[in-house]
């Protein structure tokens, strides 16, 4: 007579909480064909689990039925839940507390006693003081790229330091992640790609440790896409920032959708697809959240208003500056102005009135040198440049290219582009600066600002 | 995003929990999570969100995804801790040394009569494992796959062989090609 496993012995090998001499046991038992005892197993594990060509040959006899399910009871799962929550709750608002103190507390030592006392001293080791340095790097973003990264770099030290019992280890990994990503990102707007590359392979493996939510994904992907670009690597960026769409939309994050529309525009903007970055950054400027990322805003309709002058769309660049009057005054800060007033000249430029354009670049320009922006001066005396070509102003052009090489001299810019700006000086003296030459000069000097150890012509 | 202050988040989140509940639990039922494995999913995502609530932007439909992906996760570790359980087993019955010769030659007919069923890929792959104690690279090298690729073959395969196995009244496993 065969005989047969008892049901809890099926039951508990379904759901693997057996021990290997009873598994083997019970695979003999199965290997020979036995349908009752297959039954009792089967039905111990849900339809899907089997799946469908299974699920026909035993749904039949299957004890799962909807009224069974219903019957599933998870009023403890919940209430346990809801226990562990509450707990959670108040740990989290103490640190919420704590945090702004200790960021202050931070931010007036210099940035070695800063290190130190964030690895030493477990006041710091929190979550939410991890997100705080994370923000805040996020924030100095293009201000103070120096800053940001050193804020980054605390996060990414804090976040390693994170108690894996207290937060989890997979949200630990996600938060990681974060860091990484967050301090790849700073090396990339200081133009250290290789550090930027190493950066976001590590907060690639750490996201496989975290887990798994589909937005701490898409976060990476999105500050990745921004150094694909930066390389000019357009095609990948645009491949990760589709996915970042697609991700937004499944989880219906409708503001990360406009950010990653945004970043398209910008870099098919940069890829010299004019009319393809308007369709985007105005498709993407209608999901985006005002209120939480109004510089997003300001970024996002500011080279809006750049490319429809540049595509000769001057009313409505002219009506979408007017529509954005407010918002950079609002911001109020200097860097914002300064564009403001350069593309308010570049449009005046291009309506003809030289007389005001010429103006607010000259003013422009001071203001440049003032900051210290040896990429942004070059570009702008070749705005103006461009001015003076159309206007056959060849002793300004003279006077503007001798004012132009000693100031870059003692400025941030690199070998190539002060050969290229050389090379303009020269054709100055000889006056033979034309249109297309200050043209061919700016696209180089973005291209090289971006992409240093190119070379003027290679770059075309 | 605007970050709340602690009693309106507190309350935001236990709101959002209290009317996300019904959907949680048509969720579970659906995927036929067993209540005592349900705390833990449930735990682990609404702690989640507790953790990144300023991040995420339209939570409710973030934490049910996120239980939906949780319950398939658990299933898929359900079905992988299953299948190694019955490949280790059936290694453990082949490989013991004095067993008699009938039982031998039932074990062999028994698993031969369940490999049968499955596609000419699955039953050649698990033939060259179980019948000639084949290691996952020798496999790779007999079959034609790369190594690296060897681990999901084979755990495919032993997919099918665990659903072959409990399937009551034989079904085909469908052919390749």
């Amino acid at each position: 007579m065969v005989e047969h496993p008892h049901r809890i012995q099926l039951e508990g090998f379904g759901r693997g909480e057996l021990q290997a001499r009873e598994n083997r046991a019970i695979v003999r038992h199965l290997l020979t064909g036995c349908a009752r005892c297959r039954k009792v197993t089967a039905n111990s594990l849900p339809v899907s689990f089997l799946g469908a060509a299974d699920a026909a040959g035993f749904a039949s006899g299957r004890l799962g039925t909807a009224l069974e399910l219903e019957s599933l009871d998870y009023s403890s799962a919940f209430a346990a839940v809801r226990r562990e929550l509450g707990k959670r709750q108040l740990a989290l608002e103490t640190e919420r507390e704590a945090a702004p103190a200790l960021l202050r507390e931070l931010a007036a030592r210099p940035f070695d006693r800063q290190w130190m006392l964030v690895t030493s001293d477990p006041r710091f080791r929190t979550w939410v003081f991890c997100d705080l340095l994370l923000d805040a790097s996020r924030e100095w973003g293009f201000q103070d790229p120096a800053r940001a990264l050193e804020l980054a770099e605390l996060g990414a030290a804090v976040a390693c330091l994170l108690s894996h019992e207290v937060y989890g280890a997979a949200r630990v990994g996600d938060i990681s992640a974060r860091a990484w990503a967050t301090l790849a990102n700073a090396e990339r707007i200081r133009s250290d790609f290789r550090a930027a590359e190493r950066g976001f392979a590590r907060a690639e493996r750490l996201l496989k440790t975290g887990t798994g939510d589909p937005l701490e994904k898409a976060g990476v992907m999105l500050l990745k896409a921004s150094l694909r670009g930066s390389q000019r690597r357009f095609a990948e960026a645009f491949r990760l920032l589709d996915r970042v769409v697609g991700i937004a939309r499944r989880c219906g994050d409708l503001h990360l959708c406009g950010k990653a529309l945004i970043a398209k525009g910008f870099l098919s903007g940069i890829a010299g697809q004019a009319e393809e970055a308007i369709r985007l950054l105005g498709e993407g400027i209608d999901f985006i959240d005002v209120e939480s990322e109004p510089r997003l805003l300001v970024a996002a309709r500011h080279n809006l208003i750049l490319y429809l002058s540049e595509s000769g769309r001057q009313p409505e660049a002219l009506a979408l500056l007017e529509q954005t009057r407010p918002l950079y005054s609002r911001l109020g800060d200097q860097m914002n102005l300064i564009r403001l007033r350069w593309v308010e000249g570049k449009i005046a430029a291009a309506l003809g009135q030289w007389a005001t354009a010429e103006a607010l670049l000259n003013r422009v320009r001071e203001d440049l040198v003032e900051q210290e922006l040896g990429y942004d001066v070059a570009l702008l005396s070749l705005d103006l440049a461009s001015l003076y070509a159309r206007q056959g102003r060849g002793a300004e052009m003279r006077r503007l290219a001798e004012e132009m090489i000693p100031i870059f001299q003692s400025r941030d810019v690199h070998r190539e582009a002060m050969a290229a700006l050389i090379v303009f000086q020269k054709a100055a003296e000889m006056e033979r600066v034309t249109l297309g030459l200050v043209e061919e000069l700016s696209d180089f000097l973005r291209k090289c600002r971006e992409t240093p150890g190119l070379r003027f012509r290679d770059s075309l | 995003m605007p970050t709340l202050d602690h009693p309106e988040l507190r309350e935001s989140l236990n709101k959002l929990l209290k009317n996300a509940r019904p959907r949680l639990e048509r969720v579970l039922r659906h995927f036929e999570v067993p209540p005592e494995d349900a705390e833990d999913i449930l735990q682990d995502a609404q702690l989640t969100l507790l953790y990144k609530w300023d991040k995420i932007r339209s939570p409710e439909s973030w934490l049910i995804g996120t239980v939906k992906k949780k319950c398939i996760m658990y299933w898929r570790k359900r079905r992988g801790s299953l299948c190694d359980a019955v490949d280790t087993a059936i290694l453990d019955l082949i490989s013991v040394p004095q067993a008699p010769n009938q039982e031998r030659t039932e074990l062999s007919c028994d698993l031969n009569r369940v490999l049968a069923r499955l596609s000419l890929r699955c039953r050649s792959l698990l033939k060259l494992r179980y019948g000639l104690g084949y290691g996952p690279n020798e496999v790779a090298e007999q079959m034609g796959y790369q190594a690296s690729s060897i681990r999901k073959v084979t755990n495919r395969c032993l997919a099918a062989l665990t659903r072959q196995l409990l399937a009551v009244g034989f079904q085909r496993e469908p052919q390749d090609g």
